[in-house]
């Protein structure tokens, strides 16, 4: 008996299990005894981990969904279909993991429902709100089949999907706007902070800067979501959707980049970035991270198509876009707010678990779900994938 | 439509007693204890700046960047001045702290259920046709609060007869102008008066042109997607009707063989 419990330990599940005590405890220091004893935030740094990496990072992340069912639906671009439910499952499930953040963020969190009725349109942050509310109401829609076709009875799942079918179309159009729309304000939130926030991010377009790269992050997310499906789930997709979803990121780093630098030359915040200052340390680092060594190396074939080689890069776009929403939301504004913050560790573990839970999610619905092609186990599949670059993938 | 009310807040006159901050922790019930800076039981403090006493408090400006970045609404510009604050709408997002651009509301950081706290120029009492209680209590008219024209004229005819002043009445125009002026002897940049990001433009304006571009993004985006779904499927038709036609083609010639 004990020997079946402790055979079922293993290094991942201790993680996932330190991860949610220290997650769990976290949220009970948040509702239940505030502010102080759960964040280091502070008059001079009302906004912090929780909202650059929880809001800013969780919806930046979940870019894909809208990108690829663009890119599927409505470009006719059949090739990427195999991975378009995988990405509307991230999407759907970044902004669940957004909405309980808000929870957290917000001080009052028993009123979360009041911009429902509460308008103000001159406010960013209120366009924001609605924007998620109908693009989660999007998402359900979008990734409902998943779910129905689990339903019982043939003719109810098909008379569903038959009017699912329908509006579909409608649907996808509505959401590539609305998350094309909420992308950038998030960006637009940081508009009002002019004086504040360092010249190297503040920018009249910021909000432009925020949607140009949020779905190449996005993208690169899918490619490492699908990339460890196909890893430890017994599911196949032939890797040469992701080597072109790999030239796809590097093309829109490279659009990306160009803007970033007119708009710095516009801003004439150019010669902030050699100034010895921490603000061009970070900004620096942002450079690397996301936009110079993901472009370089994606412009390697060697990259493009061998798997682990393509994970690492996507997985470094991922942190570079993480940078880049850390340093608007944290690094660029504390100097001139006056302050030095560093998170609290239990701001750090509330979002981890936050992350954790959605991983998780995302593995059982890969599992029960026809999320991914699902491939009969076989041992050598892998090696064999492997081995030739995915050709074999397809048979 | 009421007349607008105003405080004006002399820095050559003020002596820095401190019975503005008294008066206000008195009436809110806050612990009378001077603090250093604004906290979420100070409204107002005097800041000494070189010889000079220079008041912090909200600026209760004409179009508040608080007020336009809240997402419910629950700040607001009064007919009569003061700015509000309406503690049964707030969420408690706090984007309202971000967005001032004199970094005025502070936060019940330490409370289960925090509010936003900041000064609301005694909005009740200026209701009632009363005046602020710091002003009340200040020994030496270094704050007055009055009609804003009429203390807009009184602080003109200061600066006129008094050679010593800056000829400049902060607050009239800065950030689009508000109910709280400020007078002063020596220049405002050296009392730690920072220049403002728009200047004499209202702060919300630096999201206006986004947010009202958004309808346009819309409607263009729109029409821009709907067309590339009927080129896809115009494509899709062709090839379709290409294949047929082809097959039925072949079909043909095969009969004829």
């Amino acid at each position: 008996m004990l020997e079946r419990i402790t055979s079922r330990i293993t290094l991942w599940r201790v993680i996932v299990a330190v991860i949610f005590v220290t997650g769990m405890y976290a949220t009970y220091v948040r509702f239940f005894e505030g502010f102080r004893a759960s964040t280091n935030l502070s008059d001079q740094m009302p906004w912090g981990l929780w909202v650059g990496l929880g809001t800013l990072c969780g919806i930046g992340l979940s870019a894909a969904g809208f990108g690829i069912s663009a890119a599927v639906y409505l470009l006719g671009m059949e090739r990427y279909r195999p991975v378009l439910r995988a990405s509307i499952l991230i999407s759907f499930l970044g902004y669940c993991t957004v909405m309980m953040g808000y929870l957290y963020e917000i001080g009052l969190p028993w009123r979360f429902w009041h911009p429902i009725v509460m308008w103000n349109g001159r406010s960013v942050l209120f366009d924001v709100c609605v924007c998620i509310m109908t693009y989660f109401t999007v998402l359900i829609f979008e990734f409902a089949p998943a779910l129905i076709e689990k339903l019982p009875g043939r003719r109810l799942r098909e008379a569903i999907l038959e009017h699912h079918h329908r509006i579909l179309t409608g649907v996808v159009m509505a959401g590539v706007l609305l998350s094309s729309m909420h992308q950038s304000f998030l960006g637009g939130l940081y508009l009002i902070t002019a004086g504040k926030l360092h010249p190297l991010w503040y920018s009249p377009y910021i909000h432009a800067m925020f949607y140009m790269s949020a779905i190449p992050a996005g993208l690169a997310l899918t490619v490492m979501a699908v990339y460890l499906s196909m890893r430890s789930l017994n599911v196949r997709v032939d890797f040469s959707i992701l080597s072109d979803c790999g030239g796809m990121i590097q093309l829109l780093l490279i659009v990306l980049a160009f803007f970033r630098l007119l708009d710095l030359v516009a801003n004439h915040a150019v010669h902030y970035a050699f100034h010895w200052t921490p603000e061009a340390g970070y900004f620096w680092l942002e450079m690397a991270m996301l936009i110079v060594a993901p472009v370089v190396l994606l412009s390697f074939d060697k990259v493009r198509d061998t798997p682990d080689a393509l994970y690492g890069t996507c997985a470094l776009v991922v942190a570079g876009f993480i940078v880049n929403r850390l340093n608007v939301s944290i690094n660029a504004l504390q100097t001139a707010m006056g302050t030095h913050y560093v998170p609290k560790w239990t701001e750090l573990s509330s979002s981890v678990m936050m992350v954790a839970a959605a991983v998780i999610a995302f593995r059982y619905a890969v599992i029960h779900l026809d999320i991914l092609p699902k491939q009969p186990v076989t041992a050598k599949a892998f090696r064999r994938w492997m081995a030739n670059g995915g050709l074999s993938a397809e048979a | 439509m009421p007349k607008q009310k105003a405080m004006l807040i002399d820095i050559k006159r003020c002596i820095g007693c401190g019975s503005c901050e008294t008066a206000c922790k008195q009436l809110h019930g806050f612990n009378p204890d001077p603090e250093p800076t604004l906290s979420d039981t100070t409204f107002t403090v005097i800041e000494p700046r070189g010889d000079k006493f220079v008041r912090k408090v909200c600026m209760h400006c004409n179009d508040p960047a608080c007020a336009s970045a809240c997402p419910v609404g629950a700040i607001k510009k009064t007919a009569l001045g003061p700015v509000v604050y309406d503690a049964g709408k707030c969420i408690g997002c706090r984007y309202c702290m971000l967005a001032c651009p004199y970094q005025v509301p502070r936060y019940q950081w330490t409370k289960l259920a925090p509010y936003v706290k900041k000064c609301d120029l005694c909005s009740e009492r200026v209701k009632a046709g009363g005046q602020p209680a710091c002003t009340e209590a200040c020994p030496v008219q270094a704050s007055v609060f009055g009609d804003r024209n009429q203390l807009i004229t009184d602080a003109w005819e200061r600066i006129r007869s008094d050679s010593s002043y800056v000829p400049q009445i902060y607050g009239l125009q800065e950030a689009g102008g508000g109910s709280v002026l400020f007078v002063s002897d020596v220049e405002f940049e050296k009392l730690g008066f920072k220049p403002l990001p728009t200047g004499n433009q209202p702060v919300p304006t630096l999201t206006a042109s986004a947010l009202g571009d958004s309808p346009k993004v819309v409607i263009m985006g729109g029409t821009i997607l709907s067309a590339l779904y009927w080129i896809t499927q115009r494509r899709r038709e062709v090839a379709l009707a290409e294949s047929a036609g082809k097959s039925g083609v072949s079909q043909s010639n095969e009969e004829r063989n």
